[in-house]
């Protein structure tokens, strides 16, 4: 699906922006008067973005947003401070309904066809089926059991059996298992940065969600917990749709199939992330992915 | 070349040297700013120590001086009476509990005529208080023995004031309405020098003669029982009022050579900085005139070892007359309070028995020389059951009923401040709005700036009330304690005290709760945790140390209050009956605090009552000390590791 921006919208867009949501750089090119390709044409789309604006009270931060992730790959939101990559990911779970005032004004998004911000929606489930991994590592203050049989426990799960296979799972999934099964009554709060990100992504993946969202995992950790952060993601990948946000374009190059360039709450560009990082269509996607302006 | 130049040049030091800032010194304005700001905390913390230093001074002077007094106690043989007046008060108080359960088993014979009696007599006697004016001339006139011409006028005039009394009074309900007419009418024709009182009046009279002496005659037995159960320490008594004034005499004996000896020594200290020959001459003289016989308590105890072998015979007598005296009281018996005060009795007896029964082994074993340790003194103050000073008898400093008193009123106050303010400060801090959170946090604050003495006083004005009249309803009697005897008690007070400590409870729990990392709840809620689960699954348990500490401030507040507990506790020292269980509450204390602000004011200085206040005040400082400790190491326990 192809959608344009009108001119008009493009050129006026910043300014609105400004207000709000994030100053221009002094040295960021123009917003292209190009007509964006904003949707990658995927048919086995799994989050659908359509016409969204979104508001933070009265601080409009995202235009007119169009996008479909597709299921089971990687896709990376790429793109300046502020630029919206963030509230983006953050509608997907409903998380930004803790952030008063925040909601959607304009158009919609879609999980395997429905509308998540419809009354009707069961918003535990809704989590359940799309996980979430945050900036920092915040493990509970409880034990390493205890963090990753949360998600389960609040669903209402409490047999002993299945619980232990679901830890076991997850945390042999987030490649934590053979470190920590001798102390998973330890509490969580005495791990490594690395191991604690790891554990909040075993824990978010042990409601077998379809989605798992990361927003910048890696950027209070170390080059080599990056890198093993960086593996689990392509492991995962086999079986969930991962949206992570990043603000490293590296990071964005070596895990992502698909990446979305944002800038002053608009998507820029969106295409599989050899493209993007090759042969950008946009002069800001370009400007952007040679480290022109940040 | 220049660079070369530059380094030849000589170095100067001057620029290098601190200028003489400060009067001519060289001190550095942030140096005398610093030892300011240390000097302030290091005198707040020496002003603690000499505090400290001082509450132990006062305080650890009690011990010898209690051990001194507890000496006398032995020596003079107050000690061995005691030993028999511990029986005999519990007879007295089985008796006296006997006589309320039948008292309360004759009022439903004889209660309704006596009242109307009672009644009749009161309306009789107001009235004739309201008419007195007209009725002392008549009165003197009927002395003088004027003739009726001249008393006739007098009888009108008073016949007239009568009625127009009777004519203003109500009479209560428990007349029929032609009753009062007739009392009316018997009322307004009184005379003074009537012979016999009016027939309605009379009949009410000899209802009620006629009911008690029914009613006695229907409780014979019972009365029968009560009054052998009272005739049965009677020797007992008798012999222990006569031991009772030896052992007296002999401590006032002890005491005027203990002052005897304080007035020698200050005598010769004032004879030895005397400025004048002649006035030391004249301190030597008096302290040599001031005789110090000393006192042979072997030989003044002797009259009470030679009781013994009486008390001896008596005492097997006394087991068996109050044996026989209980079988006398009835199993069961009609009114509640009567069945309650009778259960009561029957559960003291068998441990007043065995009271009566040791008494004997522990009046063999007495020995009056036998020396009062220092280590008793302080056990005694600590583990005593009695606080009992200005006593004819003696005075005891036992501590355990202000404790008690102090620990329940805490318990009362705890049980109550704890769910109201840890679920007003979840409330604010999770659930409510902003809107709200403005209104509650303020509102809540605010509650500490009542002073205590206001909050005291609407305790004994409107509380004590409220529960009264609250535990009088009907359909509330099962409720443990009611209906409450005392308007002040342990429970209005503890009540007062949550109400003051809510707000230091609710303040630190709600910052405790606060603390916890948003990113915590973010956590839980994007695994699909609703927010009551993530309320109670993640925010409370990471903030439960915070919680914890909140509380035990909270109760240390509690402890330290004084001006509520000394106003609306009841002030009653005595340990709580606790067979009434729950229902304890509601009896009367005294506590720590109460006890140092009422009596510190009242006694000497020095004296050993003085002492033991003190020693009351240490003990507060400990059980504060501790609970601080407690909650700081609750709040060391657990930290957040904030990466």
């Amino acid at each position: 699906m192809v959608t344009t921006y009108p001119i008009m919208m493009s050129t006026v867009a910043p300014k609105k922006a400004e207000s709000g949501v994030a100053t221009p750089p002094a040295a960021a090119p123009e917003v292209s008067e190009m007509a964006s390709e904003t949707s990658s044409p995927v048919s086995n789309a799994i989050i659908t973005v359509k016409d969204m604006d979104f508001c933070y009270g009265a601080k409009q931060a995202m235009f007119n947003v169009n996008l479909n992730i597709a299921t089971k790959k990687v896709t990376a939101f790429i793109g300046p401070s502020g630029c919206g990559k963030s509230t983006l990911l953050r509608c997907f779970n409903r998380i930004n309904d803790r952030i008063p005032g925040a909601h959607i004004s304009k158009g919609e998004v879609r999980i395997k066809g429905k509308n998540i911000n419809e009354e009707d929606v069961d918003l535990a489930q809704l989590r359940r089926q799309v996980g979430m991994v945050f900036q920092r590592s915040n493990p509970f203050p409880k034990s390493i059991y205890e963090n990753v049989a949360y998600g389960l426990r609040v669903h209402g799960e409490s047999r002993k059996s299945v619980l232990d296979t679901a830890v076991e799972r997850c945390l042999t999934h987030a490649a934590l298992w053979s470190e920590l099964k001798d102390r998973l009554n330890a509490n969580a709060m005495g791990l490594s940065g690395g191991q604690q990100q790891r554990l909040c992504i075993a824990r978010a993946i042990a409601t077998e969600p379809d989605i798992l969202l990361m927003d910048e995992p890696c950027s209070a950790l170390d080059p080599i917990a990056t890198s093993k952060i960086e593996e689990l993601i392509f492991q995962l990948s086999n079986d969930y749709t991962v949206v992570i946000v990043t603000h490293s374009m590296q990071q964005a190059r070596r895990v992502a199939d698909d990446t979305a360039f944002f800038y002053l709450g608009k998507l820029i560009e969106f295409a599989p992330t050899m493209e993007i990082f090759s042969n950008p269509r946009q002069k800001q996607t370009e400007a952007y992915v040679r480290g022109q302006f940040s | 070349m220049e660079p070369e130049k530059k380094a030849d040049a000589p170095f100067n030091a001057k620029d290098l040297i601190k200028p003489k800032r400060f009067l001519g010194l060289h001190v550095d304005k942030q140096n005398i700013i610093k030892w300011f700001f240390g000097s302030n905390a290091g005198v707040t913390i020496v002003v603690l120590f000499l505090i400290m230093f001082f509450l132990a001074r006062e305080g650890v002077g009690f011990l010898p001086t209690y051990q001194w007094e507890l000496s006398v106690y032995r020596l003079a043989g107050l000690e061995f009476c005691d030993y028999v007046e511990k029986p005999i008060s519990e007879q007295v108080a089985m008796h006296s509990k006997l006589k309320r359960a039948l008292g309360a088993e004759l009022n439903t014979v004889s209660k309704v005529d006596r009242d109307r009696r009672d009644a009749a007599l009161l309306a009789k006697s107001r009235i004739e208080d309201k008419v007195t004016l007209q009725t002392e001339p008549l009165q003197e006139a009927l002395k003088a023995k004027a003739p009726p011409e001249k008393t006739d006028p007098l009888r009108v005039a008073l016949t007239q004031a009568t009625t127009a009394a009777v004519s203003t009074a109500t009479l209560p309900a428990i007349f029929t309405a032609e009753e009062q007419i007739q009392l009316k009418a018997e009322l307004s024709a009184l005379q003074p020098d009537q012979a016999e009182l009016p027939p309605f009046l009379k009949s009410l009279m000899a209802k009620s003669a006629q009911k008690t002496s029914e009613a006695k005659l229907k409780y014979a037995a019972l009365i029968s029982t009560v009054d052998a159960f009272d005739d049965t320490a009677e020797k007992l008594t008798k012999v222990h009022s006569e031991i009772k004034k030896i052992a007296l005499e002999t401590k006032e004996a002890a005491n005027q050579l203990h002052m005897a000896e304080d007035a020698k020594k200050q005598l010769l200290e004032a004879a030895t900085t005397a400025k004048t020959e002649a006035e030391k001459q004249a301190f030597l003289k008096d302290a040599a005139a001031t005789s110090l016989a000393a006192i042979d308590f072997k030989v003044r105890t002797q009259p009470l070892r030679d009781k013994l072998p009486e008390l001896e015979k008596l005492i097997p007598e006394y087991i068996t007359a109050i044996k026989k005296a209980a079988e006398g009281i009835p199993e069961n018996a009609e009114t509640p309070e009567a069945r309650k005060l009778i259960s009561q009795v029957r559960t003291q007896l068998p441990k007043h028995l065995s009271h009566v029964e040791q008494c004997t082994q522990l009046m063999r074993d007495w020995d009056y020389a036998k020396p009062v340790p220092i280590t008793q003194s302080l056990t005694s103050f600590l583990f005593g059951g009695d606080w009992i000073t200005n006593s004819s008898w003696q005075d005891f400093y036992g501590v355990v009923p202000l404790l008690t008193g102090s620990c329940l009123i805490a318990l009362v106050a705890m049980l109550i401040s704890m769910p109201f303010s840890v679920a007003a400060a979840i409330y604010t801090n999770q659930f409510a709005s902003l809107r709200e959170q403005d209104f509650i946090k303020p509102t809540i604050e605010f509650i500490q700036a009542i002073p205590s003495v206001v909050l005291g006083f609407i305790g004994i004005s409107v509380l004590g009330d409220l529960i009264k009249s609250i535990s009088l309803l009907p359909f509330l009697s099962w409720v443990p304690g009611f209906p409450v005897q005392e308007r002040l008690n342990m429970f209005n007070a503890g009540l007062l005290l949550a109400f003051m400590a809510i707000p230091t409870m609710f303040s630190l729990a709600e910052d405790a709760i606060n603390n916890v990392p948003r990113a915590f709840s973010e956590a839980s809620e994007a695994l699909g945790a609703t927010k009551l689960q993530t309320v109670f699954k993640v925010i409370v348990p990471a903030s439960v140390s915070g919680i914890l500490a909140a509380m035990l401030l909270g109760l240390g507040r509690i402890i330290g209050e004084t001006m509520v507990v000394l106003l609306v506790a009841g002030n009653r020292i005595a340990i709580p009956d606790f067979s009434d269980g729950i229902g304890t509450v509601f009896q009367p204390a005294h506590t720590l605090t109460g006890i140092i602000a009422q009596e510190l004011g009242e006694v000497s200085r020095g004296s050993s009552h003085w002492q033991a206040l003190f020693m009351v005040g240490i003990l507060l400082f400990c059980i504060s000390l501790i609970i601080n400790f407690f909650a700081r190491q609750v709040v060391k326990r657990f930290k957040f590791h904030k990466s």
